[in-house]
């Protein structure tokens, strides 16, 4: 479903990510791992379109991503969380999750009335997508109010909201306890089961060991190793990338 | 009501036009340097339709804010990719040419004898739609107080909307918007254009006020008390600049007992507003927080 062909992107002659290629598959929960600075964010940039490749292509059910402004990407079905929770602290949580739900001009709602008011239907959906992530009670509060845990969630609302088939989620699990952990992990699968397609970028293994179907390896920019979780964890390249080889080591 | 305290309202009216657009501006992220120059083209346009080509004034009204709304079109489609500081800069800088523009314009026709029209430096006299209609100045305040709650209107139904909620999340984060399929270039350049017409309209009113302009009331203090009056009164709502207009000019330069001590005061209070304030007395939180008290009630 998704395709990136020999992508690449250097910055001043850093090769941030070079000449990776990978295919994700139709409902999967794909992982992407790595030591700190191995592309895993340029990753998910380019595949926005935040970034633009220097060489390569990303291809998103079949169709060529190239040029692709980030704000066409979300209609084309591919929507994201941010590393550093990126909301809109002066709005309320409910506006948040309708900005990535609202209707399209022309076809819901109708172009004026889609500006002053939402579809029943849309208000059903939000509300929905409200009780998928626990926020249903605090609809009317403004996110930055919010406790950290609930701002992750509206996080992943407001990425479910936009009706993707795939969604990426960079580092969902960042500053969470085992509690949360555990909880985003249900949501994922719970993602997975409604038939999203999750690319998931993450550090924290428990959850990436635990949820995910195949996982790819980063360093330095270059796909080191691609596998099952069970795979991965038993392979020495990735290892060494994570705990440095044996020579760097007593170095 | 005494024609002082009609002319310190008719003023405060007036003025509460260019707060507005600086206000709009605010609040889709950028600052602007420049909405005197909107004010002062809507000022000559109007004053140029009805003085020199007999217009009726309420055509006037429309020309001046259409030509001004124009202006900050052109601005605007410029400096769409500018954000911040170089924003800033680029509109203070197209105000300053509109201004010593003025100055060097000199477009006038003959009339009953009398030269009519721009006379650069030496200003723009006899706009006299008033008189010539006897307009008293109480009607004339009427007139202004009707547009203005207009436009408030317009802006307090749009900020209720989702293209007022729209406009606040680009001032917020023009990236995460961006990244939510929102078109931030066009949102902004229509933000502008609106703000353009608002200042135009304001300029179109104070022209047959004053009856006499010259370009140095459009310079950059003027564009400067604009956004201070948004950050005062607050950015949360559209109420925000008036109260900062009424705080100004109805209090300060209104009260003669302090009117010498106006700038004084007013710089203060801009400081003191600032720190303990950063987006003014009614600022998106406190609004929030008022509109829910009145859902409870």
């Amino acid at each position: 479903m998704l395709k990136l062909d020999d992508l690449s992107k250097h910055f001043d002659g850093v090769r941030a990510v070079d000449g990776l290629s990978l295919e994700v598959d139709q409902g999967e929960v794909f992982g992407l791992i790595g030591p700190n600075g191995s592309g895993k964010s340029t990753t998910v940039n380019l595949i926005c379109g935040v970034l633009s490749a220097t060489r390569g292509k990303v291809t998103f059910k079949g169709r060529d991503l190239h040029g692709l402004p980030p704000h066409r990407r979300l209609n084309a079905g591919i929507s994201r969380t941010f590393q550093n929770i990126r909301l809109f602290g002066e709005l309320t949580v409910w506006q948040n999750v309708w900005i990535a739900r609202r209707d399209a001009p022309g076809r819901e709602a109708g172009f004026i009335r889609n500006w002053f008011g939402s579809s029943a239907r849309t208000r059903e959906a939000i509300e929905e997508t409200l009780v998928f992530a626990d926020l249903a009670g605090r609809a009317n509060d403004l996110a930055q109010n919010l406790a950290f845990g609930e701002q992750r969630r509206l996080e992943l609302a407001r990425a479910v909201a936009a009706r993707p088939d795939l969604i990426l989620l960079d580092e969902p699990a960042a500053g969470m306890n085992r509690e949360e952990v555990e909880d985003l992990r249900q949501r994922i699968l719970a993602l997975k089961h409604d038939g999203i397609t999750v690319l998931l970028v993450e550090h924290v293994m428990e959850l990436v060991m635990g949820v995910t179907d195949r996982i790819a390896v980063l360093n330095f920019g270059k796909l080191i190793a691609l596998g099952t979780p069970g795979e991965i964890q038993g392979n020495a390249a990735v290892r060494e990338a994570y705990l440095g080889s044996p020579d760097s080591e007593s170095a | 009501m005494s024609e002082y305290a009609i002319s310190i309202a008719s003023n405060m009216g007036m003025i509460a036009f260019v707060a507005l657009s600086a206000y709009v501006v605010l609040v889709v992220g950028e600052i602007s340097f420049g909405q005197q120059a909107y004010f002062g083209i809507g000022a000559y346009v109007s004053g140029m339709a009805t003085a020199m080509w007999g217009w009726p004034f309420g055509f006037a009204l429309v020309l001046g804010s259409c030509v001004a709304a124009i202006a900050a079109f052109a601005v605007g489609a410029l400096t769409l990719r500018l954000r911040g500081l170089y924003f800033a800069i680029a509109t203070l800088c197209f105000a300053e040419m509109i201004r010593l523009g003025l100055n060097s314009i000199h477009v006038q026709v003959e009339i009953d004898g009398e030269p009519v029209g721009p006379d650069g430096a030496e200003g723009f006299g006899d706009i006299r739609w008033m008189f010539e209609h006897d307009v008293t100045t109480l009607e004339y305040m009427f007139i202004i107080y009707a547009l203005l709650g207009a436009v408030l209107v317009v802006l307090l139904l749009v900020e209720r909307s989702n293209l007022g909620a729209v406009i606040r999340m680009i001032g917020q984060d023009p990236l995460l918007a961006r990244s939510q399929g929102i078109d931030v270039g066009t949102c902004k350049l229509l933000v502008i254009v609106f703000s353009g017409m608002i200042a135009g309209l304001g300029g179109c009113l104070y022209a047959h006020f004053a009856t006499y302009i010259e370009p140095n009331v459009f310079n950059v203090m003027l564009g400067v008390h604009a956004l201070a009056y948004g950050l005062i009164g607050g950015l949360g709502t559209a109420l925000g600049p008036i109260i900062g207009v009424v705080l100004d000019i109805g209090f300060l330069e209104g009260v003669r007992a302090i009117q010498g001590y106006r700038m004084i005061a007013f710089g203060g209070l801009v400081a003191i507003l600032l720190i303990i304030m950063p987006r003014g007395i009614l600022d998106e939180v406190r609004i929030h927080h008022i509109k829910r008290w009145l859902r409870r009630q």
